[in-house]
């Protein structure tokens, strides 16, 4: 699709991201944080249209399931960049490679700092539970967590979050 | 009341959870999909329960509304 021009830059994000870090979590669908080409009048709106993505589904003949585009069998949330926080995560995706028995693939994945932001923001139990398996495993690199936190406002947040959950927060002494 | 000592318990689950975490993004990926199998009559059984129990609501408002 990005190949296609339908979308733009595109990065996996979500339980498939964090998967690619640490254990593998079920999940319902793969979620994929994607950019448009916004043409001037949609600049001035700010609306973005999934309209591309569901024609390219109609040609392409996959289903539709609430709202989720199915593609080889599995849903597929398209998450357009809503701030800076999605803009800088996508620009700085990790390039990664699926190699198994029918070849080779190159993708993108979040990268697992941004993904930690993210989740952040979004506040669920399970965004949370996410933090802390990121953290658990090892995979983070702390100070560059501590400047994407700094950066798009999310410091208290992530106090909060250490000391709901008995974290020697990483990013103090501020 | 004693209560048994689970450290060694949580240490082998935390040692299990480094083991899963170690293979490739294609090996992972395929254990998703693995577990989304297994789950897949469970998710169905939910659903049936749940159109069941949305039918049986409806009933009751039309009911309620009825009466």
């Amino acid at each position: 699709m990005e190949a296609d021009g339908v979308i733009g830059r595109y990065a996996i994000v979500g339980a498939f991201a964090a998967s690619y870090y640490v254990e593998p979590t079920l999940t319902a669908e793969l979620d994929i944080l994607v950019s448009f080409e916004m043409e001037a009048r949609q600049r001035k709106s700010g609306l973005v249209t999934l309209e591309p993505i569901f024609s390219y589904r109609k040609d392409k003949g996959y289903e539709e399931f609430r709202k989720d585009v199915v593609i080889e069998g599995w849903p597929v949330q398209f998450i357009p960049v809503a701030d800076d926080l999605d803009a800088a995560a996508l620009a700085e995706a990790k390039e990664a490679n699926i190699d198994d028995n029918a070849g080779a693939v190159r993708t993108r994945v979040l990268g697992a700092e941004h993904l930690v932001a993210s989740c952040l923001r979004i506040g669920r139990a399970k965004d949370f539970i996410r933090i802390t398996q990121l953290l658990e495993g090892n995979v983070l690199d702390l100070p560059l967590l501590c400047t994407i936190l700094s950066r798009h406002g999310l410091t208290e947040s992530w106090r909060a979050f250490c000391f709901r959950n008995g974290i020697s927060d990483p990013c103090g002494p501020y | 009341m004693i209560y048994p000592d689970v450290s060694d318990i949580l240490a082998r689950k935390a040692e299990a959870r480094k083991e899963i975490a170690s293979p490739s993004f294609a090996e992972k990926i395929a254990i998703i999909e693995a577990m989304r199998e297994r789950v897949a009559p469970f998710k169905r059984a939910r659903e049936q329960r749940l159109a069941t129990q949305e039918q049986r609501l409806t009933k009751q408002a039309v009911r309620r509304i009825g009466a």
